[in-house]
């Protein structure tokens, strides 16, 4: 007994040490420069936009009261809303397949296709989407040849192409997630569904959409958060003068040199995220807390 | 009970083109309790997937009530299975799992309500109707499996290996409710183990599997007394194989000792295989007349019985028994093999 305690005590110790490590970076990472940008996004500036000392609201009255700045957060909101629900839609039947295949090779072939998206460059990427886009890409040229218009459409400029190009860097993260919590499925309880007389259809939406709350809900936040602050994929589709957060939180930072207006665009961003996350959580757990209960 | 007629015919089953259990014919009688028994890989989880509708046969046909259904999908068959692992709906609880069944088949609310609630009686679990799966035991949770099965009023109850998740002692106590139960509700039960004892206890007829095909079946007591084949006697029951010599004057030589040989079995003469229950050779002292030396190789002490293990000689080695109310021949003992002449099973005969 002794001994099995005198082996075990430095390893938990050891173990502590190894996890307080990246705790700490996280920390100061995360937390460090969060407190420096609420502390500038608090500051007074003078007519060249550079902080001065006190302390003030006048900067959240700004992003109030500027009328592109208000609806470039409802604008990000909408696209993320928009973005997140199509991924959780698209996710499934494909999470659904890499889970259930019993084809190795296609369950290989399909995942490498899902993370295709993460493999690449952003910049990459997104020039892809202008070259397939373009006012001589391959989609108009499909569109004039079956007649559907005369002349090239502006593609581009429409927030559809950049709302596909954002549906599909983030799909990624919906469909992983989701594969976690539809392999934690049972077979027989799909088996035990259509013996009792369920169909297919029934099956999904009383058994497995259910359980796979957890990685839905997970997926959901993930395709969010990062919809909301997403940025490069916008400006190189779509361009700099789209109305979404990120785009201005960036033109104001490093164009206009308003550092203290940024950085509350940057708060007002970061607040209503994480408040549409703590949302998805609650309705996460309020669909499955009885389930993990005793 | 007329419903739940269950004939299988010319059935071949297999995964990827390869067959994995052939079965000329069965049937099961409405209302009859029918184990279907046999060692891991014989193919009776796959013959009761067959049944239930997951596993397309590659020949044959499965009729039920004269209706073939061979080619139904597994919900529309009204076979309750009740899975080894129970695959109770973990985020529904005990009621709403049992009502599952009558939802997606469109019973009214009023009559869902009255059959959840029989259905709860039926097993004794009416005060866990708002328990969470993870919240009841093993037997709890293999009695609401067994509900949720029932309630939707299955033509046949396929159980596959329901009592392996149990505890021996649960185990013994769910044989004896799990056949008063059926005969309370009537309904035709296939069940299918690997554990001889259960099918014995529990069954009208044991469906015994080897090797891809059937073996033997018939009752319990015909396939204990009177195994066709050295792996039906090994197989059900402990037995003892021993070599048999036939003679043409209509006696053997078993265990040099000289045996009748029963008439009408179509025995030949020549070397044989006879089966020795443990239970009926009896360890007795030395040399006493009639009875076969051997040596003691171990003993060990069950209750009611010893049972020890003897060697006759250097290739034969026995399991004996010997009652438990007298005091153990220790190993190295000789002791005497005694056993009557009707004890004796017969192997490899033609009828």
């Amino acid at each position: 007994m002794s001994i099995a305690l005198a082996t075990r005590a430095p390893r938990l110790r050891r173990g502590q040490v190894a996890a307080i490590v990246p705790t700490l970076f996280m920390i100061g990472a995360f937390v460090v420069p969060l407190i420096g940008l609420a502390m500038l996004s608090l500051r007074p500036t003078n007519d060249l936009n550079t902080p001065q000392p006190g302390w003030t609201f006048e900067q959240y009255q700004q992003v109030w009261d500027t009328g592109y700045l208000r609806s470039s957060v409802l604008d990000s909101l909408w696209l993320s809303i928009r973005v997140t629900l199509t991924c959780a839609v698209v996710a499934y039947p494909v999470a659904w397949f890499l889970v259930r295949t019993s084809s190795r090779w296609a369950r290989t072939a399909v995942f490498a296709i899902v993370l295709s998206p993460l493999l690449t460059s952003e910049v990459v990427r997104s020039f892809g989407w202008r070259v397939v886009m373009g006012g001589q890409g391959p989609v108009n040229a499909a569109l004039q040849a079956l007649q559907i218009t005369d002349d090239s459409i502006p593609l581009l400029r429409s927030g559809w192409t950049v709302f596909l190009a954002i549906v599909h860097v983030l799909l990624p993260f919906a469909i992983i997630t989701l594969t976690a919590s539809l392999g934690a499925i049972d077979d027989a309880l799909l088996r035990a569904s259509a013996n009792l007389g369920a169909s297919r259809t029934r099956t999904f939406f009383t058994v497995v959409l259910p359980l796979s709350v957890p990685g839905l809900t997970a997926g959901l936040m993930v395709v969010f958060s990062l919809a909301m602050g997403i940025y490069v994929t916008p400006l190189l589709v779509g361009g700099a003068t789209m109305s979404l957060a990120g785009l201005q939180i960036q033109n104001m930072a490093m164009v206009v040199f308003d550092q203290p207006g940024a950085a509350a665009l940057s708060f007002v961003l970061l607040t209503v995220t994480l408040v549409a996350c703590a949302l998805i959580a609650l309705f996460g757990s309020l669909t499955s807390r009885r389930r993990t209960r005793g | 009970m007329t419903q739940g007629l269950v004939e299988v015919r010319d059935l071949a089953l297999g995964y990827h083109g390869e067959t994995v259990l052939k079965l000329d014919e069965l049937t099961v009688a409405a209302g009859e309790f029918v184990s279907v028994l046999g060692p891991s890989g014989c193919g009776k989880t796959t013959l009761l997937n067959a049944l239930a509708g997951f596993v397309t046969p590659d020949a044959g046909r499965i009729l039920v009530d004269g209706q073939d259904v061979t080619h139904v999908a597994p919900q529309h068959r009204q076979m309750g299975l009740v899975f080894q692992n129970y695959a109770l709906f973990p985020h529904l609880n005990v009621e709403k799992n049992l009502h599952y069944g009558l939802k997606a088949r469109k019973v009214p609310r009023d009559e869902r309500e009255t059959r959840v609630r029989d259905a709860l009686k039926l097993v004794g679990l009416e005060d866990f109707r708002a328990r969470f799966p993870g919240q009841l035991s093993g037997g709890q949770q293999q009695r609401v499996a067994i509900a949720r099965a029932l309630v939707t009023r299955p033509k046949v109850l396929l159980l596959d290996e329901p009592l392996s998740n149990l505890d021996a002692k649960l185990r013994r106590q769910m044989r004896h409710e799990l056949r008063e139960l059926q005969r309370e509700i009537g309904t035709t039960t296939i069940f299918v183990t690997h554990d001889q004892a259960e099918a014995l206890a529990m069954s009208d007829r044991v469906v015994l599997l080897a090797g891809g095909g059937l073996e033997q079946h018939g009752t319990p007591q015909e396939l204990y007394r009177t195994p066709r084949t050295t792996f039906t006697a090994d197989f059900i029951g402990a037995a003892n194989i021993v070599k048999a010599t036939i003679g043409t004057d209509g006696r053997a030589d078993v265990l040099k000792r000289s045996v009748a040989v029963p008439e009408g079995q179509g025995l030949e003469a020549g070397t044989s295989e006879v089966a020795l229950r443990p239970e009926a050779v009896t360890v007795t002292a030395a040399e006493t007349p009639g009875t076969v030396a051997a040596e003691v190789m171990s003993v060990a002490f069950g209750g009611d019985r010893y049972e020890y293990r003897v060697r006759v000689d250097a290739e034969t080695t026995l399991l004996a028994s010997a009652s438990g109310r007298e005091d153990a021949y220790a190993p190295g003992a000789t002791v005497g093999l005694a056993f009557e002449d009707a004890s004796v099973i017969w192997l490899g005969g033609s009828s």
